[in-house]
């Protein structure tokens, strides 16, 4: 499908490695240091050198860091000199590999890095994200991300697609211990949700390798080729959207051909138990599709990597003998914008 | 064992509202609420545009409430600093009446057993009102709105603007170079860290080299010359905003170290006033006094710690027409 038009889908393109940092609650190492070792990670499997990217994409936020610009301390991780191409995004880093798949596209370059990277523990979540809000109706409120996830869960559960119940089941599975009746019996932190149904607070980084063609097929045996590609956004304030659905998922998965063939595998950017049940029901998964078997990110959710993590993950599947799997994104309350990636065995 | 340096950041934000969300909050120092027309639908809180299509709505203004029914909530049992109670609340979306979308606000309902879908609400507004989301403190149950305090009446002109205190407080790591940069200043030396690849030299606590994205350990140090010659400066005039502490005008140079290649970036000057500094002025070193208070981080230029500005040195200046392109 190579120099397809078509949105969301085409290119001989793929993943032919990734790398994380250890996930952490707290690392000692500033966000540069810890793309400095990711990046090395990611492209000394395939005997890869800085030398060889031809274009970088990385996603990091200032607001996580505290500091305006961070992303220019961070290039000191990629070695840019003599200058390369490169672009940044304020997003998660799956919106990093977008910008790299699309790039790509331009049939100039084999070889691009993307990364996210995030230090969560640099600040307190629960007071920087209310910054982040609608800065007039929501940010003075306090308006906060336990809030907003509380009032979704409880927009799913009275729709009928989740209950306290299949959320702790949801948390059981992801973080591979625990018991449901145990967990059931805990007292709420913000109705209806409890300790278990939400991410821990996580440093860490990921740093991703793309390449074109046959440069991949040089690469690695067997390269994730990127077949399909789609992200879209809902209204910023939760107050005009229906809260029990994800249109912008549904359409983003349609545009990446979601509906061409079933998958094997999906890794779905569900912090809270209620939006891995939302998502697997708007995007139609069934019995047979295992549903984050990474552990997702109820059990790491490093900020601005948790995206690129998932594609990771889904990559790894195909890479390691699978045949087709699926990757989502999110971003703003409430699943406001979602990114969906299809990785297959063939372009 | 890693440091950690603790800052606050603060952005004191002045934000337009424009002509919807402007009538809103005059609206609410009136104690009253407004919605907006969108076909069949009111919009509360009001919108410029239609939320699904982007299409720019009329101003058709539609007052709501002041009562409404809370369509879901969610109990806050340990409030942060951020909002508006103290105590534990509820955070409700709550269609006012005459609304057909839900605002969130909190309820102070007293217990997470007094909260209910359908449940009837009323503002309790703060005596003095400025035009802001939180003129409301929060809504109460029943149908009878209260006010708090004194009733110091509505805005006397239409409310165009709104303050929003941003302050977050960080906690970063700071890196071994920088640490060993900061002390080596205490003892009068000036640190520089050689790539091993590439042979450059890098100062002021930056610990990798960006050409060859190689950290910089302790084997690579160098001690640089407290010597160097002006490259360029720039004489900022201080803008007053909150937190500055400047008042007149003042220099900040970029200083070539002797026989290096080093530039010390937005280096303050001392003993050298901002009509006398010029290109290829040489400079030395001053250092605080063991009692002086130095600056244990770092910025944008670095981390210099005791190194805390160059003076003349009265040496004859160096004429070379290439200086002034050296800035980094």
């Amino acid at each position: 499908m190579a120099g397809s038009k078509d949105t969301g889908r085409g290119g001989d393109i793929a993943v032919v490695g990734w790398a994380q940092t250890p996930m952490e609650r707290h690392t000692e190492k500033s966000e540069t240091q810890l793309l400095m070792d990711v990046i090395t990670d990611a492209l000394a499997p395939l005997a890869l050198t800085r030398a060889d990217i031809d274009f970088t994409c990385l996603g990091s936020c200032d607001y996580i860091t505290g500091q305006a610009f961070s992303f220019v301390s961070n290039l000191d991780a990629i070695g840019a000199w003599p200058p390369k191409r490169d672009s940044h995004v304020e997003m998660d880093g799956a919106w990093a590999l977008y910008e790299a798949w699309l790039r790509l596209q331009e049939g100039d370059i084999e070889i691009a890095v993307v990364t996210g990277s995030g230090r969560s523990s640099t600040g307190d979540p629960a007071l920087i994200y209310p910054m982040e809000m609608d800065p007039y109706f929501l940010a003075p409120l306090g308006a906060d991300p336990l809030t907003f996830a509380a009032l979704q869960a409880r927009a799913v559960i009275a729709a009928g697609i989740a209950d306290e119940r299949s959320m702790a089941e949801v948390a059981v599975r992801s973080r591979g211990k625990g018991d449901v009746d145990a967990l059931m019996a805990e007292d709420y932190i913000r109705q209806p949700l409890r300790r278990h149904d939400v991410p821990p607070i996580t440093d860490g980084a990921a740093a991703m390798v793309l390449a074109t063609g046959d440069r991949a097929r040089r690469l690695v045996e067997r390269p994730a080729y990127i077949t399909g590609f789609d992200h879209r956004t809902e209204c910023h304030n939760p107050s005009f959207r229906a809260l029990d659905d994800s249109p912008s998922t549904r359409l983003a998965a349609e545009a990446a051909g979601l509906g061409d063939g079933p998958v094997e595998v999906a890794e779905l950017q569900a912090a809270f138990t209620h939006e891995e049940l939302l998502l697997a029901s708007v995007l139609g998964l069934g019995e047979g599709v295992a549903l984050n078997p990474s552990g997702g990110a109820l059990r790491a959710n490093p900020i601005m990597a948790t995206g690129l993590c998932r594609i990771g993950y889904a990559a790894d599947h195909v890479m390691g003998g699978g045949h087709r799997a699926l990757a989502h994104s999110t971003s703003g309350p409430c699943l406001q914008q979602n990114l969906v990636c299809i990785v297959e065995d063939a372009p | 064992m890693t440091r950690f340096l603790a800052s606050t950041i603060t952005f004191p934000y002045k934000r337009s509202l424009g002509p919807v969300v402007g009538a809103f909050m005059t609206a609410l120092t009136e104690r009253r609420i407004l919605g907006i027309r969108n076909g069949e639908t009111v919009l509360v809180p009001p919108m410029e545009w239609d939320p699904a299509t982007g299409a720019e709505l009329e101003h058709d203004f539609v007052e709501v409430g002041p009562a409404g029914t809370v369509k879901s909530w969610t109990w806050v049992s340990a409030p942060s600093e951020q909002h508006p109670l103290a105590h534990p609340f509820a955070f409700a979306l709550i269609q006012l009446d005459g609304a057909t979308t839900p605002l969130l606000h909190a309820v102070d309902a007293g217990s997470a057993e007094a909260m209910a879908e359908g449940g009837r609400v009323a503002p309790r507004w703060r005596g003095t009102r400025l035009g802001r989301i939180d003129d409301i403190v929060c809504f109460v149950p029943g149908e009878t709105p209260e006010t708090e305090g004194e009733d110091t009446g509505p805005a006397e002109q239409p409310v165009e603007r709104m303050d929003y205190l941003a302050s977050i407080t960080y906690r970063n790591p700071v890196p071994d170079a920088t640490d060993r940069a900061v002390e080596a200043s205490k003892d009068h030396r000036l640190l520089g860290l050689r790539c091993p690849t590439c042979q450059r030299v890098y100062a002021g606590g930056r610990g990798y080299c960006p050409i060859d994205a190689l950290e910089l350990g302790p084997d690579c140090e160098v001690e640089l010359p407290h010597a160097g010659t002006i490259t360029n400066y720039s004489i900022v005039t201080p803008v007053q905003y909150p937190g500055q502490t400047e008042t007149e005008p003042f220099v900040r140079a970029f200083v070539l170290l002797d026989g290096t290649d080093v530039i010390v970036p937005y280096a303050a000057v001392i003993d050298l006033p901002a009509d006398e500094v010029r290109v290829g002025q040489r400079v030395a070193a001053v250092w605080a006094s063991p009692a002086e208070e130095i600056d244990e981080g770092g910025g944008m230029g670095g981390a210099w710690g005791a190194l805390i500005g160059w003076i003349p040195s009265g040496e004859p200046d160096v004429a070379d027409p290439d200086l002034v392109n050296r800035i980094f």
